[in-house]
């Protein structure tokens, strides 16, 4: 082998494995990203959300009397509009099951923006509280896992919710249904499936399935259960 | 590729190995600000509405 052709196969080996070395690291890296960093990132913009909605309730709640205007309208006694604005969080969801200290924002929409900030509510479906089926979507993983353990529900468990006025509570009636994500039929004002058969105030839970995959949605379905007003503290869900 | 760089960074082995961690470093910042965010919803990790019309979620 003359010397050149040495030099050649040299430079070509070492040039492949600089380019694997690279491809490695890069590949490393976006795992961090996306297990580690994603996560705080999220964290941090949901703890502000619900900081936010806090400070809202606090200073606005006593002029709101029975529902909290949306975010960013001033709090006045006139008719509650029938909308949340897109983007912005009007309610803190507590699941019990998934940890006392549980607590996430929920936010209007399911754009991807959104649901890196929060839990989205479906645009199209009811307000919470409302006659109909207000419907959830949320990370299972990334963005600070918030439906990691999906799963877990079973039906009885508690999925409170309060938008600064009222404490909603709802109770979990079907073990997580695994379904395809064409089928919208789940949040449906009378979720199809879901073995309610008539109307009613419901609420549906959406994430992805499997954990790391996108083929299938999981569901949880729930009806709610009990009202109260946030000045007679916190609901007995939460506080036993 | 690396070694073309290290020796076209200027100064000793000191300064030439402090600027290789700069760049590191803006390299990891680019990728973390920039390239993953526009990577990752190319990723099913998104995936968590039963609507399929509404954007690419």
């Amino acid at each position: 082998m003359t010397l050149r052709s040495r030099t050649t196969a040299r430079w070509i080996v070492r040039t492949l494995s600089e380019i694997c070395l690279t491809a490695g690291a890069l590949i490393v890296l976006f795992v961090v990203y996306l297990l580690f960093w994603t996560g705080v990132r999220a964290d941090s913009a949901m703890d502000g959300e619900i900081g936010k909605l806090h400070d809202r309730w606090s200073s606005g709640a006593a002029a709101a009397p029975d529902r909290t205007p949306p975010p960013g309208e001033s709090p006045t006694p006139a008719p509650p509009p029938r909308r949340y604005r897109p983007g912005d969080s009007f309610a803190v969801m507590y699941i019990p099951r998934f940890g006392a200290d549980w607590a996430k924002p929920v936010l209007e929409g399911t754009a991807t923006g959104t649901l890196q900030r929060g839990l989205g509510h479906y645009a199209r479906t009811a307000r919470l509280g409302d006659l109909g089926n207000f419907a959830v979507a949320g990370h299972r993983r990334t963005y600070g896992d918030p439906f990691k353990d999906f799963p877990e529900l079973r039906p009885g468990d508690a999925v409170v919710l309060s938008d600064g006025t009222t404490w909603f509570t709802y109770r979990i009636d079907n073990r997580p249904y695994t379904t395809l994500p064409s089928d919208i039929g789940v949040i449906d004002p009378v979720p199809r499936k879901s073995g309610f058969n008539g109307p009613g105030r419901y609420l549906t839970l959406t994430t992805c399935e499997p954990e790391w995959g996108h083929s299938h949605r999981l569901i949880a379905w729930a009806h709610l259960d009990s009202t109260q007003p946030v000045a007679q503290g916190r609901p007995s869900a939460l506080t036993g | 590729m690396y070694g073309w760089i290290w020796r076209h960074l200027p100064g000793n082995t000191w300064v030439k190995a402090l600027i290789s961690m700069v760049l590191v470093l803006a390299v990891v910042f680019v990728l973390f600000q920039y390239v993953f965010p526009w990577a990752e919803p190319l990723l099913p990790f998104n995936d968590v509405t039963v609507d399929e019309g509404m954007a690419a979620l």
